[in-house]
């Protein structure tokens, strides 16, 4: 019914009309398409070297480095601005590969059923009985600590999220008259699944997805600050807070980081709920 | 709902085994050296250590060797010894789970707590500016970097205005309270020592706020909407009707229906919290299982990683059952209907 | 030492594995009967990095300072951290060709347990060292035997000419132990003590030594307690206790000085000690023995150019050894020439490495190279002695850019490090502190001599240029020499190795001492890290 109800709406666009949902999203949309400006275009106006000495270490901010600059005298903005090109990617590497698989496997399971339901459910109960920060340590540890191996970790820990979910809404959709209307109909299987069933079960994907992108963002800097992700020199955020708390009282170092994390997590947060919003009605009831 | 819980116990073994297996199969593409932390980096270029150490741990012995050995040693209740503290991996853990625990259940009280107050906020002022600023306030607890957050509460209120007790569990000095429960706000209590007491629990606030906070999003997301779900159905029109005050409304009728299905996300918070504990406890110096699973993975602690993942596994099927059984007597549709 | 896990910090990234702390220690807020036992407890903050409490098998800085506080060695090392002084001996003799070391136990000497300490406890105590092979066992690689003449004298006999073994028997490693409570816990001294003793479970919360303390109680990753021992029969430490506690990162040890929760902090950097302002705290910065320094492999697979000695050459004229004290550890640190570091035998007068740019672009320009090459280094990516690996990678990176030599940075986790550098690879980071008191530890390690750890990685033999005969001799000469003949001898093989430019020492950098104004007698010592039995609160 869920689906139903949402397919209805979105013929009808109910539209943002609500003033605090509107400047969210368009906060968000600020944010995040200026991050992914920032980071196809930085190496043409990039203020100084993001790896290169800037200036004199530890310089509190000042007209000529916005945010100061680190141990090594390089400029934190700079090197914040860079970060997009880290962070960006792999939540875009991440959820590009762990959303499809999750996708594929969770409609299978729902659709098929029997033993590839159980195959896959199992699979995924095992993955995620792993707490992700363990099994990300776990595979750093073994395959040594790098962006790479992060994005790897966080692509096991996250297909059975979406395998889950797709598996639920497949489920849920197989359920519904237009679909024994189809098999009544005799449609193919495949057919049945493509045509009537698939087109129902993405928004609640998409939701998640736009959500999954400020906390794909915030675990590998996560991992990145213990010292598990990227590596020293790159200007990776997490990597860059981590070497402002070795600085504690130069405050300034983890600052640009930080926040630069909080506005894209935040961001993909409002997005993702304007999305809900239009796609999911049952969340947006009428006052 | 029995069905469901039978089978998640049933298959609760086998998924043990599985990560007792994905661990060792991690092993084998290690590139460094457990040795290391058994006799030190410079005695690695004399064979004769090695040699004597390798065997003394039994890293002599293949992987499937190893394998086996382990399985059989975990059917008896046996985790191994730690490479890196020397002490068995059952003590180490036993030692720091009840600090991990103690953390986790503060910061998921907080957490829910704060997640309750402000979900019924913006339920109750749906679409005012309460409603946004409640979403805010808790959005913001989840999207700010735990670890970043950590370090400026820390430098706040601990630096700066040195009002709470810096990292750590207790102060220093005096006289050692023996651990009972491991939990410091019951041990403390149990020798009679209320200024302990105390002290125990102002070396919570930080860490737990810190911690709770992160997920005071989930929580508070999930309870408005299922407030404004409650609140639109018929009883509740017949409570208004029948001239109950909204007060009266809310807590007596739409709250009480609305928790339940609340309930049923503790589960995934939980998994939330043990992710964000590792972090945490990086930075509030907290003795617990997540400083240990990072020292372990830095030390290719093999039995130490593959027995924090088994702590941890079992920790989440456990919590996984809770939600199976919360979800499947919340809702009347899932009963029988496998999870 | 290179220890178990490297010494200070033991941290991929500076501050934030400030892990685990804390716990079971309690109560301060001022109840009297409390607030009492505060006064004769000293605590110190530490990153602690203990392998084992197990004199046999313990190899780490915080063992040092535990195996001092507990145990007794034959000899120790005075305050001026060169002069070799009794301890468990009262006196000792060399015979001439220093191959025979007769000692003489001092009568009053005794265990905690009340016992005395005899030849015996001597004899077992070094064949267990050696035959537990432990990471300390290379200590005793020259002993031939020991031989108990008497219950107070003991001869040992070495295989060669060793005139390092006064110094070797300061080191904390060879405190003696109460062999028969050793014994009666799982411990022997067998051949086969490598698996046959089993005793180091109960080290970890007994002790059997002489020293002025005992062990308390330990709780890894979080404190250590130790007690006085009040069979100790030479003067009773002031302490009543000391508490060493798990404190990752200078920050942390900075704020539990500054509120007071902590006494002494031995690892707060210069960059944090110079952001403290509090009128309580005592900073001693003084010069340490441990040093940083970058190492080529000539042999390693994977180098882009042939690492001949004019490129090694070149690249160590690029490298800006001041400026990387400077970066690193904020000025407080010294150059040093050889990998012996300043103050050992060997070192007087050495000439100071030097900053030459042209010079190196002319030996690169020799080589053919003018445009440069790319050049991977290696290293593990963690904080030791205050500094930051990472960091002094990338102040390396920008130097050897000047004559167009990249660096491509390859960090890795400390395990993987260490396995990487036996390889080898071309470039690599590596650091050391000293075991004991003595040069030849450092010819051992860094010496071009066939089968010697650094030999091995730099292709003696194979290398051009490298043939070892030349070192191993002058090392040979070394310890066949009167102890008053050291320095000569080994200031040849320091300018030998300077010469082989394959140890490239960078930085020396200076021990922050930090401890509040009651606080006396924290000294740091080179045998034995920080004698606890010392430290008084006034």
């Amino acid at each position: 019914m869920t689906v139903a109800a949402s397919l209805k709406s979105k013929s009808i666009w109910p539209g943002i009309t609500l003033r605090w949902s509107s400047a969210t999203l368009i906060f968000a949309l600020f944010v995040i398409i200026s991050f992914i400006v920032i980071a196809v275009t930085i190496p043409l106006w990039s203020p100084y070297d993001p790896v290169g000495m800037a200036g004199r270490r530890l310089q509190p901010p000042s007209a000529l480095h916005w945010c100061g600059t680190d141990a090594l005298g390089r400029d934190v903005l700079t090197r914040a601005l860079w970060g997009t090109r880290y962070s960006l990617p792999i939540a875009v590497f991440v959820l590009g590969v762990a959303v499809p698989v999750g996708v594929l496997l969770g409609t299978a399971a729902g659709f098929f059923g029997g033993i590839i339901d159980n195959a896959v459910m199992r699979l995924a109960d095992v993955t995620l009985a792993f707490p992700p920060v363990l099994l990300a340590m776990a595979i750093a540890a073994s395959l040594g600590p790098g962006l790479v191996n992060t994005a790897v970790a966080l692509i096991i820990v996250w297909w059975p999220i979406y395998a889950r979910l797709m598996r639920a809404q497949v489920l849920n959709v197989k359920k519904l008259d237009h679909v024994d209307a189809a098999v009544i109909a005799g449609a193919g299987r495949f057919r049945i699944l493509f045509k009537h069933i698939m087109p129902l079960c993405w928004s609640p994907i998409l939701v998640n997805t736009t959500m999954d992108v400020g906390l794909v963002i915030l675990l590998a800097s996560g991992l990145s600050f213990i010292g598990l992700g990227a590596q020293p020199p790159a200007p990776e955020w997490g990597q860059m807070v981590a070497e402002g708390a070795s600085n504690f009282y130069s405050w300034w170092i983890a600052l640009a980081p930080g926040m630069a994390i909080f506005l894209i997590s935040i961001s993909s947060n409002f997005l993702g709920d304007a999305l809900r919003d239009v796609l999911d009605p049952q969340v947006k009831l009428p006052a | 709902m029995l069905e469901v819980v039978l089978r998640r116990l049933f298959v609760m073994p086998f998924l043990l085994l599985g990560i007792v297996t994905a661990t060792f199969i991690l092993a084998q593409f290690t590139k460094g050296n457990p040795l290391v932390s058994i006799i030190g980096a410079k005695a690695l270029t004399n064979p004769e250590v090695v040699a004597a150490a390798k065997k003394r741990w039994g890293l002599d012995r293949s992987i499937p060797e190893r394998y086996v050995i382990y399985v059989k040693n975990l059917a008896r209740g046996d985790l191994g010894v730690s490479f890196r503290t020397k002490q068995p991996v059952l003590a180490d853990l036993a030692q720091r789970l009840p600090a991990t625990l103690e953390l986790v259940i503060c910061a998921m009280i907080v957490g829910a707590a704060s997640g309750l107050l402000l979900g019924v906020i913006s339920a109750q002022f749906h679409d005012r500016a309460a409603d946004h600023a409640a979403r805010f306030i808790a959005l913001l607890g989840s999207c700010l970097p735990i670890y970043w957050l950590g370090l400026l509460v820390l430098f706040l209120f601990t630096v700066q205005l040195p009002w709470l007790p810096g990292p750590g569990r207790l102060d220093l000095r005096a006289e050692q309270i023996e651990p009972v429960t491991g939990f410091m706000l019951v041990d403390t209590l149990l020798v009679d020592s209320w200024n302990a007491f105390v002290d125990a629990a102002l070396h919570l606030v930080l860490p737990a706020l810190v911690l709770g906070w992160s997920v005071t999003g989930i929580v508070s997301r999930m309870v408005r909407a299922s407030l404004l779900d409650v609140m639109k159905q018929d009883f509740i029109t017949m409570a208004r009707a029948k001239g109950a005050s909204a007060t009266r409304v809310l807590v007596h009728h739409a709250l009480r229906n609305a928790l339940i299905p609340a309930l049923t996300i503790l589960g995934f918070t939980f998994a939330y919290l043990i992710t964000g504990s590792v972090l945490v406890e990086a930075i509030f110096s907290w003795p617990g299982i997540g400083s240990y699973a990072v020292e372990a993975a830095r030390a290719l602690d093999y039995p130490a990683i593959t027995g924090v993942t088994i702590i941890g596994g079992l920790g989440f099927l456990i919590a996984n059952l809770l939600t199976d059984i919360a979800y499947a007597a919340a809702d009347p549709r899932m009963r029988g209907a496998a999870a | 030492m290179v220890d178990v896990l490297p010494s200070v910090f033991l941290r991929l990234k500076p501050k934030f594995t400030r892990v685990l702390l804390a716990a079971a220690l309690v109560g301060t807020l001022g109840i009297s009967a409390e607030a009492k036992a505060a006064d004769d407890t000293i605590v110190v903050a530490r990153a602690m990095d203990i392998n084992s409490l197990d004199p046999a098998r313990a190899y780490c800085d915080t063992c040092q300072i535990y195996l001092s506080a507990v145990y007794q060695p034959l000899l120790t090392l005075a305050a001026d951290n060169k002069t070799i002084i009794p301890s468990l001996a009262e006196k000792w003799e060399v015979s001439p060709d220093v191959t025979t070391f007769t000692f003489n136990l001092n009568p009053a000497a005794k265990f905690s347990d009340g016992s005395p300490v005899t030849g015996d406890d001597v004899k077992w105590t070094l064949e267990r060292l050696k035959n537990v092979k432990g990471s300390a066992s290379y200590l005793m690689d020259s002993v031939k035997s020991i031989e108990v003449k008497d219950p107070h004298t003991v001869v040992i006999t070495t295989k060669t000419p060793n005139s390092e073994l006064l110094g070797i028997l300061s080191a904390p490693y060879t405190g003696i132990i109460n062999s028969k409570l050793a014994s009666a816990n799982g411990a022997n001294a067998a051949e086969d003590a490598a698996t046959s003793d089993t005793s180091d479970t109960w080290f970890l919360s007994n002790s059997a030594g002489s020293g002025p303390f005992t062990l308390e109680s330990y709780k890894a990753d979080d404190n250590l307690r130790f007690k006085r021992n009040d069979n100790y029969w030479g003067t009773k430490p002031a302490a009543a206790v000391v508490i060493m506690k798990q404190t990752a990162d200078a920050v942390t040890q900075a704020q539990m000085l500054g509120s007071g929760t902590a006494d002494i902090a031995m690892q707060i950097d210069p960059d944090t000690a110079k952001s403290i302002q509090d009128p309580n705290i005592v900073f001693q910065t003084i010069p340490s023995f441990n040093f940083v320094y970058v190492a080529f492999s000539p042999v390693a697979e994977g180098s882009p150019v042939p690492l001949t000695r004019d490129v090694r050459e070149a690249i160590a004229l690029a490298i800006d050894y001041k400026g990387a004290i400077d970066f690193t550890v904020g000025g407080e640190g010294k150059l040093q020439p050889a990998a012996i570091p300043n103050g050992f035998p060997g070192t007087s007068n050495l000439p100071d490495p030097e900053t030459n740019i042209e010079k190196a672009k002319e030996l690169l320009a020799k080589a053919g190279l003018a445009d440069g090459f790319t050049l991977d280094l290696t290293f593990a990516a963690m904080n030791v002695y205050g500094i930051d690996l990472s960091l002094l990678a990338q102040k390396l990176e920008q130097d050897l850019a000047k004559i167009n030599v990249k660096l491509a940075l390859k960090p890795a986790t400390f395990n993987v490090w260490v396995t990487d550098i036996d390889k080898p690879v071309p470039f690599t980071i590596g650091f050391f502190a000293p075991d004991y008191f003595g040069s030849a530890q450092y010819v051992q390690y860094f010496g071009m001599i066939p089968n010697m750890p650094w030999g091995t990685r730099a292709g003696v033999g194979k290398a051009e240029g490298l043939d070892g005969k030349e070192e191993l001799e002058l090392f040979n000469k070394a310890l066949a020499a009167a102890i008053e003949q050291q320095e000569e001898a080994y200031r040849a093989l320091a300018m030998k190795m300077i010469d082989d430019k394959i140890i490239l020492p960078l930085v020396s950098p200076n021990l922050v001492l930090a401890h509040r104004k009651d606080i006396g007698g924290v000294r740091y010592s080179a045998c034995c890290n920080l004698p606890l039995a010392e430290i008084v609160k006034n």
